[in-house]
């Protein structure tokens, strides 16, 4: 279990990186609600260094997840051209189903 | 053909659509001066009346109208309140021919009680008369009476919406009182539909309401859909938001869908506008924003993760204020409207409908524990190989209503877990004679400290599943010694035991079938259920 009282406002990310924040599922997959990764990084890697980082959270998690880059929905895919920025605001946002 | 004619008849082409927009704009420009105009006109020549020849005609006879009502009914003074009948066990029962309040003469548009009851958002320009008027005519459709259900109906209720449907087969349970308003302790183990409807007639008799008592499946789904004007997703899985979604896109119906879980919740207005598919005006569904199901494994339910009562409050309210929005400005009228369902006419025929009133869509994420608490997502439009609202749609009325698309295998099954053979196993009975003769036997709780905290065996060691692996690597665990794992309901335990297994544990360990599910039903009944 993640402590939902400590850290989950992010904080401005370093020089030379992004900050990305993590929902639902993969808040819960990785116990954090933000992580820092260095930046300019093409939108076609994010998964890629995800994976690394978290083992497994591609297939159980990840591409079923919208993706923000500065709450701006992007197609991981169709958008490929596109580069994450330092400074940007990124987000995994998995579709929440129970109500 | 040359180039240098090409590059002619471009620059030619070019300037013609300048001047057209040119020509657009200030004829639009007119027809405002124009409408400016006549309003003005139109206030200046009711002013020089009022002041050369008092009150028009019409005006005198209101008057002497209403003074001669006044005079008649002051024998009689203010009509009681007079409580309405519910009409129970009738499908569909509401606007009880009431006894009118109004006198025969009553020439204003709304009845005398709406003008009371409604009167605090009908005096805000966001509402107004028309839109009263328009959420009075709306049938709006709630797909769930749970934890989103209860208070967006309550609120669509309340505003005066004058068709509420509400679908739910479930029936009321106590740990569903925490957050789903409508029910009562009275009415646990009631169906939620009729418990949400005797709530809402509470609220307000004046709504016509309609029961449908079961789940909602595809072969109905268009046909329940048809009905309404607006469709509510308050349902809990995702084989449910595929579905409903799908049906709204196909019936042409805008879908307000919002979702809850633990202390985040989601809300999205989908299919707004709502055109045929193909349309790329219109808004996009469900599934160009989530093409992909989660894994099955991956669900989780308000049961197994838990929910913050407000926090899902919170989003079925904010989904009541979006339909409320969307009713009042009109947005639903706008549509393709005829009765048939859009993918009926595949002809590719453009509709011609108002110009698109609605803001292009956005989801909101509500994170309760974080900052901000709310962030407000631009959304894409329809996906170009959406299966549902593109042009190369493969979802059509047809596979949906003969029930072929298949929901279930689309978003996946959970097997129930059995990783471990029946010696590596213990039933609950078993272990309690078990551990009486084995003092030396560890017994290791990998519920998280939370549950752990609410309920525990005496001397049970607690390490969290999600920790486990770790703390088993940091060999904190013995694994020379006999060693029993428990659960909630026995699925972590099994893969807990497979942990011990590959760090060469040397002790005999067991998981015990089915937790503390299965310890309350076969050794403890006074086991707290939570």
């Amino acid at each position: 279990m993640m402590d939902w009282y400590q850290a989950m406002s992010a904080t401005k990310p370093p020089p030379g990186h992004f900050t990305i924040l993590y929902f639902a599922a993969a808040a819960s997959y990785t116990s954090k609600s933000f992580d820092h990764i260095a930046a300019p990084l093409p939108v076609t890697e994010l998964f890629k260094t995800l994976e690394q980082k978290y083992p497994g959270m591609k297939a159980k998690v990840l591409e079923s997840c919208a993706v923000t880059i500065n709450l701006d929905y992007v197609d991981v895919e169709d958008e490929s051209d596109k580069t994450i920025q330092t400074g940007d605001e990124v987000a995994i946002i998995p579709p929440v189903s129970s109500g | 053909m040359s180039g240098y004619s090409t590059n002619s008849i471009d620059s030619t082409v070019a300037r013609l659509r300048q001047r057209v927009q040119e020509t657009e704009a200030a004829l639009a420009s007119l027809k405002r001066d124009l409408a400016n105009a006549e309003t003005q006109a139109r206030e200046a020549h009711d002013l020089s009346q009022a002041y050369q020849g008092g009150m028009p005609l019409g005006w005198q006879e209101d008057v002497f109208a209403a003074l001669s009502h006044t005079l008649s009914n002051e024998s009689t003074g203010p009509e009681p309140y007079q409580s309405q009948t519910a009409d129970h066990g009738v499908e569909e029962a509401g606007e009880e021919d009431e006894e009118e309040e109004e006198p025969g003469d009553w020439k204003w548009p709304l009845r005398a009680e709406e003008y009371r009851r409604y009167g605090r958002q009908l005096i805000m320009p966001e509402v107004g008369l028309q839109g009263q008027l328009r959420l009075r005519n709306a049938k709006v459709l709630v797909v769930g009476a749970g934890g989103l259900g209860c208070p967006a109906a309550a609120y669509l209720a309340g505003a005066g919406v004058g068709t509420l449907g509400l679908v739910d087969g479930d029936t009321v349970e106590i740990s569903n009182l925490h957050r789903q308003v409508a029910h009562s302790s009275q009415r646990v183990g009631m169906k939620k539909v009729d418990s949400a409807v005797e709530y809402l007639r509470g609220l307000n008799p004046n709504v016509n309401y309609r029961c449908y008592r079961e789940h909602l499946v595809p072969q109905q789904a268009l046909e329940v859909f048809s009905a309404y004007d607006l469709v509510l997703d308050c349902t809990d899985h995702p084989t449910s938001r595929y579905l409903i979604s799908d049906a709204c896109v196909l019936a042409g119906k805008p879908l307000v869908s919002a979702s809850a879980l633990r202390t985040e919740g989601q809300l999205i207005v989908l299919n707004n506008p709502p055109r045929r598919p193909g349309d790329t005006d219109g808004g996009p569904c469900y599934r160009c924003v989530f093409p992909k199901p989660p894994p099955a494994e991956s669900v989780v339910s308000c049961g197994e993760g838990g929910i913050l009562g407000p926090v899902v409050g919170a989003m079925g309210v904010l989904q009541a204020l979006e339909a409320i929005k969307l009713i009042a400005r009109g947005d639903h009228l706008s549509t393709v409207s005829d009765d048939t369902p859009m993918a009926d006419s595949t002809d590719g025929e453009v509709p011609s409908p108002k110009a698109p009133t609605a803001s292009p869509p956005t989801m909101l994420l509500f994170s309760a524990y974080s900052s901000p608490q709310f962030r407000s997502i631009r959304m894409r439009s329809r996906r170009p190989n959406c299966a549902a609202c593109s042009a190369q749609a493969t979802i059509t009325p047809e596979s949906l209503t003969s029930g072929s698309l298949d929901y279930v295998a689309f978003c996946g099954v959970t097997n129930p877990v059995t990783l471990l053979g029946q010696e590596e196993r213990i039933t609950p009975s078993d272990f309690a004679n078990l551990a009486l003769a084995s003092p030396d036997a560890v017994l290791i709780d990998v519920r998280d400290t939370t549950q752990f905290e609410l309920c525990n065996l005496p001397g049970s060691i607690n390490i969290p599943w999600s920790k486990f692996p770790d703390v088993v690597k940091q060999e904190a665990v013995p694994l020379g010694k006999d060693v029993f794992v428990v659960c909630k309901l026995g699925n972590d335990s099994q893969m807990a035991v497979k942990v011990l297994q590959e760090a060469g544990s040397t002790g005999r360990v067991r998981d015990i079938k089915g937790g503390f599910r299965a310890w309350k039903a076969e050794v403890d009944p006074s086991w707290p259920e939570y």
